[in-house]
């Protein structure tokens, strides 16, 4: 497919589809955090497991919902087996653990696990097991998501509210927050990669941050600026001021230098995005004398000023090239790179860069528009943009997942994963145009 | 249901006054090159039409080569469905208007994707069941166009009290979805989408 006349610097290219497919709509898939596989939520209430190594179907996890799995989240941190949380129209959560062992030890290699005997008994361990159900919510659960440390479920419904459960200990979940914030369905909810903040997207048109203050959840932030439904919302990496285009510090200006300092004490950012079409990204305003302690160990800091509201402001609305509703946004871990797609079809892929800089005197201005000064410092372009990525079926979904195959060019590498209304996941890579081939279009 | 009727006397069109391809397609056909965007661009689409004007060739039926869908056979799709209060169809209530469906073809080269706009006018302003014919035409059109269409639902402009929030919610995929596994409204969509062919 040619691009459009712009600079686009990468092609995605295809790799794999998940086989088989799903025959109706597939809504979201979740890579698992330290194997590599990938849940995918279907509409036929079931979840299918795919590995990212072969791409072929290993389990369907059936019998549980009665209507459309909308949602799936991994459980991070945990060893030897993998936990699933699932979040359904019929308006119930489950939980299902599944035995890795064997996996972990093997490296994989699933077919020697049944070279030490007892092969009836493992045909039935083999299986993702029911454990247990999470009632509560009044109507069809529309996301869910685990918090980076596995202490607390989130769950969000139709029934505008979103509720966070703690596993006490194993499947004894409590409800310890019921927050009834928005005005509207709870289409999407995020944790905060290194602190317990909670980040929920909404019908109503706008977000909310949620974290605990003294024993209650109480809300801290209001994020107001879409014109329409928030599909998704998601926080950037950990530090990424240390690992995308910020971490090279050679030759910048001061002024440069100070907006890494400031997005390093602020934090990671949010991306939205909205039926309005378009992608917007957000930050906090540090606040004066807290931030993060400069010890800089991914530890957050337990300083915290009196008051729990937090002051986050819109940074950029990301280059609008969808033509409908975007209905998920991710950002890459490794690269900092984001990836959108939605109704039209369409995947993008944004990437952010120094602005190139007019000769002095021309930052003009308030030192106080923190937010002008980071728009004119840095700035986000399409680096790849693909059309009819599942033919003429709507894409719900896409999420950055490492790289597992045999191709895998180096550890870091990653995958794109996009999840379509015609029921298939599919897994592109991003190749990087060199300089000739741009030359030669 | 029966006994509570929003609106218990609506206005209802004579069937010949209702739009139809059989009285005009010929002369139409001849005079415009059609009504369809991309009329120019494409073959013809031959299955509503009258067979002696366009002759089908055999090699035509299994291809899945883009036809040419216009906003009358949109009209014939939905123009049948039922209301769910009266025993009348929506063509019949002017629920639903050939001048109000909007075929907008692909916004790039790039894309097939095609998109159609339907404007229904609810028969009272305060109409609450809006929502349920939206959704009619909505599920009507997903389930017989080709899946490159997306289907828009929209409440005419000023013909609704609460024309915003009934577009919301048509709009609204997931919602959608999630209806169409209600039971009780599924019931209801069936029995309207069963006067359709």
């Amino acid at each position: 497919m040619p691009p459009p006349p712009e600079a686009l610097s990468y092609t995605l290219q295809p790799l794999a589809t998940l086989s088989p497919p799903s025959n109706s709509r597939t809504w979201q898939s979740a890579p698992h955090p330290n194997l590599p596989l990938v849940g995918t939520a279907c509409s036929d209430r079931t979840v299918r497991v795919y590995s990212l190594t072969s791409f072929t179907l290993l389990h369907t996890i059936t019998g549980g919902h009665k209507r459309s799995v909308r949602s799936v989240s991994w459980k991070p941190g945990v060893k030897g087996q993998s936990v699933l949380a699932t979040g359904s129209f019929d308006a119930s959560a489950g939980i299902w653990r599944r035995d890795e062992r064997g996996l972990e030890e093997q490296d994989y290699t699933r077919r020697r696990i049944g070279g030490d005997g007892d092969e009836g008994e493992e045909e039935e361990d083999d299986d993702y097991q029911f454990s247990c159900i999470l009632d509560g919510h009044e109507s069809e659960i529309k996301s869910l998501s685990w918090s980076p440390s596995g202490q607390y479920l989130a769950t969000c419904s139709r029934d505008k509210s979103v509720w966070i459960w703690e596993e006490l200990e194993d499947d004894n979940f409590e409800t310890i927050a019921v927050l009834q914030e928005h005005d509207g369905d709870v289409k999407c909810v995020a944790w905060h990669p290194e602190e317990d903040l909670l980040a929920s997207a909404s019908y109503d048109d706008t977000v909310r941050l949620y974290r605990e203050d003294a024993d209650d959840w109480v809300q801290v932030a209001l994020l107001d600026g879409h014109k329409m439904t928030v599909w998704w919302v998601e926080f950037e990496g950990s530090w990424m001021t240390r690992k995308d285009f910020r971490a090279h510090r050679d030759g910048l200006t001061e002024e440069q230098t100070r907006h890494v300092e400031l997005s390093e004490r602020s934090g990671p950012r949010l991306a939205t995005c909205s039926d309005d079409c378009t992608v917007r990204i957000w930050h906090r305003e540090p606040k004066e004398g807290t931030g993060r302690a400069s010890t800089n160990t991914g530890i957050p800091s337990i300083i915290r000023s009196m008051a729990v509201d937090e002051d986050w402001v819109q940074e950029v609305v990301l280059p609008q090239r969808h033509e409908r509703a975007i209905y998920s946004v991710s950002w890459s871990q490794k690269t900092g790179m984001i990836v959108s797609a939605g109704s039209d079809g369409k995947i993008l892929v944004y990437k952010e860069r120094w602005k190139t800089q007019t000769p002095n005197g021309a930052s003009v201005g308030d030192e106080d528009t923190r937010m002008v000064e980071n728009s004119q410092l840095t700035e986000w372009v399409v680096v790849a943009e693909l059309f009819s990525a599942h033919d003429v079926f709507e894409i719900n979904h896409v999420c950055w997942a490492a790289r597992s195959d045999k191709g895998r060019r180096s550890e870091d590498e990653e995958v794109i994963l996009s999840t379509g209304d015609d029921g298939e996941v599919k897994v592109w890579v991003l190749n990087e145009l060199n300089i000739g081939e741009l030359k030669g279009k | 249901m029966e006994l509570d009727k929003d609106n218990a006397n609506p206005t209802i069109l004579n069937p010949s006054d209702l739009p139809s391809r059989h009285r005009e397609s010929a002369a139409r056909k001849r005079e415009d090159g059609g009504t369809g965007l991309f009329h120019d661009l494409i073959p013809q689409y031959n299955y509503l039409s009258d067979p002696f004007d366009h002759p089908v060739s055999a090699s035509d039926s299994d291809d899945d080569s883009v036809e040419d869908i216009d906003e009358q056979e949109i009209y014939d799709l939905i123009s049948s469905i039922s209301d769910p209060e009266h025993p009348l169809s929506l063509g019949s209530l002017a629920v639903v208007n050939l001048p109000d469906i909007h075929i907008l073809p692909p916004t790039s080269p790039y894309s097939s994707i095609s998109t159609v706009l339907v404007e229904v006018t609810p028969t009272i302003t305060h109409c609450s069941l809006a929502t349920v014919i939206g959704l009619g035409v909505r599920v009507r059109l997903e389930q017989a166009l080709p899946p490159r269409f997306r289907v828009d639902v929209r409440i005419k402009k000023g013909t609704h009290s609460t024309d915003e929030a009934v577009n919301k919610q048509l709009g609204d995929k997931e919602r959608v979805a999630a209806a169409l596994e209600n039971g009780t409204l599924m019931g209801v969509l069936r029995k309207m989408l069963s006067t359709c062919e």
